[in-house]
C-alpha cells in the first residue's frame, strides 16, 4: 500500500533530473478574486441586455426552449403550459427558498401533484421520500446560479434545498433566472468561481456545481445524435424581467 | 541569384527528369544553378526509423557538401523539411557542425518555396496545358507549413485548370519505410486518396514531393488510371522533363 | 484484448481490420463526421489557437510542480471530507476499489466512462469479486453487452453499425429492437435508470482536478456521470495523476478547447464539479468519497521521452485525424488506448517493447499534432520510441541489413551509384511498360499493390554534365 510520502517522493525523485531543462511559464490569473467579481458584477449590470439575447441565441442552437415572462407570478403559467403540452402532472420543484417561488399555492392547487426538496438537514427518511418523488417526476423545476451566454449553459449549485437530481432525473427540466444570473464568457465564470471558492463555507452549501448545456445527449450510436438518454430530454430556461 | 540544387536519392535515381525541369525553369527565371557532386541521401529513411546515429553522420555529410551555396533548392518538401528542422537537433552535440547545420537550414527552401518566397515569381509561362489537381505533402503542409505557393503557381500557367482535391491534406500512405512494413494498411490509404483524385476530373495530380508522388503515382499506374502522377516542376517546364 | 488475440501480430490484426466491412463503413463514417465538426468548431472559435497554446502552458506548468498541485489537491479532499489513495500501479488501484466494495458490502456499482478504470481493466476484477460493474455511457454499455473493449477514447461503440447494436440488445435483453438510435437510446435509459438508483457505488474517472479547491471534474453529455456522481452512496474516482490542474481560472482554458477538440461541441451537456462528499443539508449525495490518485507508469515520464503525453487531454481528437486509425480502427492497435496517443501511452504504461510494432504504425504525417489541443508532438516522440526500440531491442535481421546498407550507401557516393548500377540490372526482368512489376523479397511488398518507377537509365547526376553548360 503506497503511502502519500512514497508517491510524491518518487515524483519529486523524477523531477529532480529535469531541473533547468524545461522553460517555466506560470500562467497568469486574477490576483484578488474578490475584487475581479465585484469587476464582472459592474460589468454585467450594464451588459445583461446584449448577454441575455447572446444567450438566447446559443440556448436554443443546443435545443433549449427559451421563455421570457414580466414577473415571477407569470412564471406558474409557462410551466403549466409546458406540462399540458407533454401529458405531465408530476412536478418536483426546487424549496421555495432558493426558487423564490413555491408551486404548491399555484399549480398544486391545479390539479398537479406538486413536491418541493426539503430544507435543512434531512434524516434517512426524507432522503429517500425525496428520491423517489425525484424518480416518478415529469418535470424538474430550479433556479440559476448563472447563465453563460457564450455557449448557453445554465450553472447550478447544489446545496440545501437545491438537489442536484431536479435538474437531472425527470424528463423536462425548467430552470428559472433574472438578469443577475447573466455572464458573459467562461472566463468569467473562471473569476466568480475563483471568489465563490474563496470562501466556500458562506457561500456553497452544496458539494457539486453543475454546467449545464441543453438537453442529456450521445452520438455513441453511429453518431447520431440522440437526446435525453440518461438526463432531461429538454431544457427550458424561464427569464423572468422584474425581478 | 544562385542556387544549388539537392537532387534527394529519390530524384537523382527514379525521377531524374524532375530534376532536369527543376535546373531549366530556374535558369529561365534567370538563377544560375549548380550541383555539388557526391549527394546521396538527406537521411531521413535513416532518422525516421530512430537509426539516429547513422543519420547525425548523413547531415554532417550533406552539410558540408553544401557549405558554400547560397541558396539549397530541393524538389521535395519532406526532404527539405528534414534538413531545415531536423538536421540543427541531430549535429546538437557539436557545436561546429552543429552551427553549419543551422547555416544550411537558414538557406534551404523546397522549390515552390524558392519560387514564390526567395525569387519573389508568382506567374509562370508554360506550354502545359490541362487540368490538375494537387496533393498536399505531409511534410510540406505541416513541417513546412506550406499549401499556397504551388498553388499560386499551378493557377498562373495559363493553359492550366485547377481543381481542388477532396481531402488534399490527407496524407497518401507513402511514410517512407512505412510503405513496405504495413504495405496493406498503406494501400489503403492510398486508394482512398485515389478515389478523391479520380474524382476531380483531372489529367494530371501534382505534388512536391518524390516519394508522394513515387506511391500515389505507383497506385495510378497499377489501377490503369488515365491520370499522370507529376512534379510541380514538370507542369512549369514540361519541355524540361524529356 | 486478450493475450491470445496479442499474440496475433499485428499486421494481421490491421489485415482483419481492413477486411471487415462494417467496421470500415463505421470508422469512415464517424471519423469524417468528427474531423468536420472539430474543423466547424475552431472555424468559428478565433480565440482558439491562443487557448491551445495556454493549454499547453499550463500542463507544462502544473508538470513542474506537480508534487506540490497534488499534495494541495489531496489536503483540499480530505479537508472536505474526502479520501484520497495513492496507487503506484494499477493492481494497486485495483485492489483498493475491491477492498471498499469489500468493507462497505458493495453489491453493484455503476460506472461512467472512464479510459483509467479501462486502463487498470477493473471490471473483470470487479465480476470475479462478486461485485456486479455496470458501465452506464451508452457506448461503454454497448461494448460490456457484447463483450468488448472500447474501439475509440471518446465514442467507445464507434465500430458498431446500429444494425449490430439492436441485434445485441435484442439478444442480450430479450425483445426485438428497431435498428433505430433513438429506439435504442430510450431502451438503454430504461434499463440503466433503475440500476442508478439501486446502486451501492459509482465509479467514475476524472476529467480534471482542480488542486486549489479540491474540485473533480467530470466531463460527460448523457447524464450519467451526474447520477453516478449523486445516487449511489459511495463515489470512486480513479485519476491518472497527471490530470491534476492549479486552479479554478486555469480550468477555464481547458474546457473552452476540451469538447470542442472532442466533439466540435462548445461545452459538453454536462460538466461536473465534485467538491468532496455530500455536504449537511444536502438531500442527496454520496456519504464518502474515495479519489484514487494513479501512477501506473506515468511518473517515469516526467523525465523520460514521453513526458509530453502526460499532456494528454483524452479528446480522442488525434484519432479522427490518423489515416492508420481510420483504416484499422481502435481494436487493431490491441491495448486500452488507441490512435497515436494510444501508441506512446501503451509503451508509457506497459514498456518500449510492447510497441515495438505499433511505434511503426505511422507515416508521420502530423495530423495528430496538427489538431492535438495541448499541441502534443506526437511524431517527434514515435520517432524517438523507434530509436529506443533500436537501442533496446535487437530489430529482425533482415531490416538491420536493409538500413546497414542504406547508411552505407548514403556515407559513400561511390557505393550509391554501384547500387544503382546494380539496380538497373536485376531489375530488367521486371520491367513492363515502362514500370517494376512483381519484384521479390522487400520490394515485392511494394509492387503487390504498386507499381514502381524503374531505376532511371541515367541518373540526374550522370546527365548532369551536359546540363552543366546551358
Amino acid at each position: 500500500m503506497t503511502t502519500r510520502a512514497e508517491f510524491l517522493g518518487s515524483i519529486k525523485r523524477e523531477m529532480a533530473k529535469t531541473r533547468g531543462l524545461f522553460d517555466a511559464r506560470p500562467v497568469p490569473r486574477p490576483p484578488h478574486a474578490g475584487e475581479a467579481f465585484e469587476a464582472v458584477k459592474r460589468q454585467m449590470a450594464e451588459r445583461w441586455p446584449q448577454a441575455l439575447e447572446r444567450f438566447r441565441e446559443e440556448f436554443e442552437r443546443i435545443a433549449g426552449v427559451f421563455h421570457r415572462v414580466g414577473s415571477m407570478d407569470e412564471v406558474p403559467g409557462v410551466i403549466r403550459r409546458i406540462a399540458e403540452e407533454r401529458q405531465a402532472r408530476s412536478v418536483l420543484s426546487w424549496h421555495p427558498a432558493p426558487l423564490g417561488l413555491d408551486l404548491r399555492e399555484s399549480l398544486g392547487r391545479e390539479g398537479f401533484a406538486v413536491t418541493v426538496a426539503p430544507h435543512g438537514a434531512p434524516d434517512v427518511a426524507a432522503r429517500q421520500l425525496h428520491r423517489d418523488e425525484a424518480a416518478r417526476a415529469e418535470i424538474g423545476v430550479t433556479g440559476v446560479n448563472w447563465a453563460l451566454a457564450e455557449t448557453g449553459t445554465l450553472v447550478l449549485v447544489s446545496g440545501q434545498g437545491r438537489p442536484r437530481s431536479t435538474s437531472l432525473l425527470p424528463a423536462t427540466h425548467v430552470a428559472v433566472f433574472d438578469r443577475s444570473c447573466l455572464l458573459e464568457s467562461l472566463e468569467q465564470v473562471g473569476i466568480v468561481l475563483e471568489a465563490l471558492h474563496a470562501d466556500p463555507a458562506r457561500s456553497m452549501s452544496g458539494a457539486v456545481i453543475n454546467f449545464i448545456t441543453g438537453p442529456s445527449r450521445t452520438a455513441d450510436i453511429e453518431l447520431t445524435l440522440t437526446r435525453g438518454v440518461h438526463g432531461p430530454k429538454e431544457v427550458h430556461a424561464i427569464f423572468v424581467e422584474g425581478r | 541569384m544562385k542556387a544549388s540544387i539537392m537532387i534527394t536519392c529519390l530524384g537523382d535515381l527514379l525521377f531524374p527528369e524532375v530534376g532536369v525541369a527543376m535546373v531549366r525553369l530556374l535558369r529561365r527565371l534567370g538563377v544560375s544553378v549548380d550541383f555539388p557532386r557526391g549527394q546521396t541521401c538527406c537521411g531521413m529513411p535513416l532518422f525516421n526509423s530512430g537509426y539516429h546515429h547513422d543519420a547525425a553522420l548523413v547531415a554532417a555529410r550533406t552539410a558540408k557538401l553544401f557549405e558554400h551555396a547560397d541558396h539549397v533548392v530541393v524538389p521535395s518538401g519532406s526532404c527539405a523539411w528534414m534538413v531545415k528542422t531536423e538536421y540543427p537537433g541531430l549535429l546538437k552535440d557539436d557545436p561546429a557542425l552543429k552551427a553549419r547545420a543551422e547555416a544550411l537550414a537558414k538557406k534551404t527552401y523546397e522549390l515552390s518555396q524558392f519560387l514564390v518566397k526567395v525569387l519573389g515569381v508568382t506567374s509562370i509561362d508554360s506550354a502545359f496545358k490541362g487540368r490538375v489537381t494537387y496533393h498536399d505533402s505531409c511534410h510540406l503542409l505541416r513541417g513546412l507549413g506550406e499549401s499556397r505557393s504551388p498553388r499560386t503557381l499551378l493557377r498562373s500557367v495559363k493553359g492550366c485548370e485547377l481543381v481542388e482535391l477532396p481531402g488534399s491534406d490527407e496524407c497518401c500512405g507513402f511514410g517512407g519505410s512505412f510503405s513496405v512494413r504495413l504495405p496493406e494498411v498503406s494501400t489503403a490509404i492510398l486508394d482512398k486518396k485515389l478515389a478523391n483524385v479520380e474524382s476531380t476530373g483531372a489529367d494530371c495530380l501534382v505534388a512536391c514531393d518524390a516519394g508522394c508522388l513515387m506511391q500515389m503515382g505507383g497506385g495510378l499506374s497499377r489501377r490503369g488510371s488515365r491520370v499522370r502522377a507529376v512534379h510541380l516542376a514538370q507542369v512549369l517546364e514540361p519541355e524540361g522533363g524529356a | 484484448m486478450s493475450d491470445a488475440q496479442l499474440r496475433t501480430p499485428f499486421p494481421e490484426r490491421a489485415h482483419s481490420a481492413l477486411n471487415d466491412a462494417h467496421l470500415q463503413e463505421a470508422l469512415t463514417i464517424a471519423t469524417t463526421k468528427f474531423i468536420g465538426l472539430r474543423k466547424e468548431a475552431f472555424a468559428g472559435y478565433p480565440d482558439g489557437e491562443a487557448l491551445r497554446d495556454r493549454a499547453r502552458a499550463i500542463k507544462e506548468s502544473t508538470l513542474q510542480g506537480l508534487d506540490t498541485h497534488l499534495e494541495r489537491l489531496a489536503d483540499n479532499i480530505e479537508r472536505l471530507g474526502g479520501h484520497v489513495h495513492w496507487a503506484a500501479t494499477g493492481d494497486e488501484a485495483r485492489d483498493i476499489i475491491l477492498r471498499l466494495c469489500r468493507d462497505r458490502g458493495v453489491r453493484m456499482a455503476v460506472k461512467s466512462k472512464s479510459m483509467a478504470t479501462e486502463e487498470i481493466e477493473l471490471n473483470e476484477a470487479l465480476e470475479a469479486a462478486g461485485v456486479k460493474p455496470v458501465e452506464t455511457d451508452l457506448g461503454e454499455y454497448i461494448i460490456q453487452l457484447a463483450h468488448e473493449k472500447p474501439s475509440h477514447i471518446i465514442a467507445p461503440a464507434i465500430h458498431k453499425t446500429k444494425g449490430q447494436v439492436a441485434d445485441l440488445f435484442s439478444k442480450e435483453l430479450g425483445g426485438r429492437f428497431e435498428a433505430d438510435p433513438e429506439v435504442l437510446t430510450a431502451v438503454a435509459r430504461k434499463e440503466l435508470r433503475q440500476k442508478f438508483l439501486e446502486a451501492d457505488m459509482g465509479i467514475t474517472g476524472a476529467n480534471f482536478a482542480v488542486a486549489e479547491t479540491g474540485t473533480i471534474v467530470l466531463v460527460t453529455n448523457e447524464g450519467n456521470g451526474r447520477m453516478v456522481t449523486s445516487l449511489p452512496r459511495i463515489h470512486v474516482a480513479v485519476m491518472g495523476m497527471e490530470k491534476v490542474i492549479p486552479t479554478m481560472t486555469d480550468l477555464m482554458v481547458f474546457l473552452a478547447i476540451l469538447a470542442r477538440s472532442a466533439t466540435g461541441q462548445k461545452l459538453s451537456s454536462y460538466t461536473t464539479l465534485v467538491r468532496g462528499p455530500r455536504q449537511p443539508g444536502e438531500v442527496e449525495g454520496p456519504e464518502e468519497l474515495h479519489l484514487i490518485l494513479m501512477d501506473n507508469g506515468r511518473t517515469r515520464q516526467i523525465a523520460g521521452t514521453l513526458r509530453e503525453a502526460l499532456y494528454c487531454l483524452r479528446c480522442g481528437a488525434c484519432l479522427n485525424v490518423c489515416p492508420v486509425y481510420r483504416q484499422i480502427g481502435g481494436h487493431a492497435y490491441g491495448y486500452t488506448y488507441p490512435g497515436p496517443i494510444g501508441i506512446l501511452l501503451t509503451a508509457m504504461l506497459k514498456g518500449t517493447g510492447s510497441v515495438k510494432d505499433l511505434a511503426h504504425a505511422s507515416s508521420l504525417c502530423g495530423a495528430c499534432k496538427d489538431v492535438c489541443p495541448v499541441r502534443i508532438d506526437i511524431p517527434r516522440m514515435l520517432i524517438e520510441l523507434r530509436e529506443h526500440i533500436d537501442r533496446e531491442r535487437v530489430a529482425p535481421w533482415a531490416e538491420r541489413m536493409v538500413f546497414g546498407l542504406a547508411r552505407r550507401a548514403m556515407a559513400s557516393p561511390s557505393l550509391f551509384r554501384l547500387g544503382a548500377k546494380i539496380g538497373r540490372v536485376a531489375q530488367v526482368p521486371f520491367v513492363r511498360d515502362g514500370r517494376l512489376r512483381g519484384l521479390p523479397l522487400l520490394f515485392g511488398k511494394w509492387t503487390r499493390t504498386r507499381d514502381l518507377p524503374p531505376v532511371a537509365a541515367r541518373s540526374f547526376s550522370e546527365r548532369w554534365k551536359e546540363l552543366e553548360r546551358p
